[in-house]
């Protein structure tokens, strides 16, 4: 299953969109957005769980990537590194002002497709999700976003390591210990759940 | 402690593959903000604003240097 364009292979249309783009040109724009809206919308969603937050946040960092186009500087890294840190940054904002914020059920926010014939199937599909997606969030910032990027946008250690600003050994090693973090954070909510049944 | 890549860490990889799956934006949000973008000049303001900051500098420079003049020739 192919997802998104990985971000290497963008890197040199889209260095010459943000060249095209820092000197004002709309289409050039137009390009940059339409090539990353729904990548950084899936980061941003995944990562606080409301569509309307997600589409706000989304808007925010296209209009500050865009609002400083001109401060950003070409290193060989794709700008797309440069609009997740945005998107990182943002989302930690809008944990630390919304932390106390009611949580709103998962299993009301994730639209999982319904299969009329096989509902027991789905019913377990969305709850085997919400468990999955309340574990993740119970995760440090840097280890939900190391997950989502690999398993939403599907890229490589490597490219991860670019936008996270870090060595490709080093996310290997995150990503190693991100996925005991959230096997033992799966056991513990399993845990509540079955208490509560008891 | 079990490692990834045994039984439940491969089962942990497995579930995180089938069910993180991207979800697509309203059409109309999508729409909508690529006009909101088309239409602010957000990147000109950039622009001018570095140039009016240029030009404060350059402004203070010339007065500090006036005023130095000023007083070195009152001083004569």
């Amino acid at each position: 299953m192919k997802k998104t364009q990985p971000v290497i292979e963008l890197a040199v249309s889209e260095e010459n969109a943000v060249r095209l783009a820092s000197q004002g040109n709309a289409e050039a724009f137009t390009y940059i957005y339409e090539q990353n809206v729904t990548r950084i919308y899936n980061y941003i969603y995944y990562r606080i769980g409301s569509e309307a937050d997600a589409e706000d946040l989304t808007a925010r960092v296209f209009h500050r990537a865009f609002g400083h186009i001109n401060s950003y500087v070409e290193k060989g890294v794709p700008f797309s590194a440069w609009l997740y840190r945005i998107a990182h940054n943002l989302t930690a904002n809008w944990h630390r002002d919304n932390h106390r914020r009611k949580e709103v059920s998962l299993e009301e926010q994730y639209d999982i497709p319904l299969h009329e014939d096989m509902p027991e199937l789905t019913l377990e599909k969305s709850q085997e999700k919400e468990t999955l997606l309340k574990a993740i969030r119970r995760l440090p910032p840097a280890r939900q976003q190391l997950i989502l990027l690999k398993f939403l946008e599907d890229l490589s250690n490597g490219e991860i390591a670019v936008i996270m600003k870090r060595t490709e050994g080093a996310i290997k090693s995150l990503y190693h210990r991100s996925l005991i973090s959230l096997r033992e954070e799966l056991n513990q909510i399993n845990e509540q759940n079955k208490n509560l049944n008891d | 402690m079990n490692q990834p890549g045994n039984n439940q860490g491969w089962g942990i990889e497995e579930r995180l593959s089938i069910l993180l799956k991207p979800v697509t934006p309203d059409p109309a949000f999508i729409h909508s903000l690529k006009a909101r973008l088309n239409r602010t000049p957000e990147l000109m303001l950039e622009t001018s604003r570095k140039q009016i900051n240029l030009l404060t500098v350059a402004l203070g420079l010339v007065t500090g240097a006036l005023l130095l003049w000023l007083i070195r020739r009152f001083k004569a």
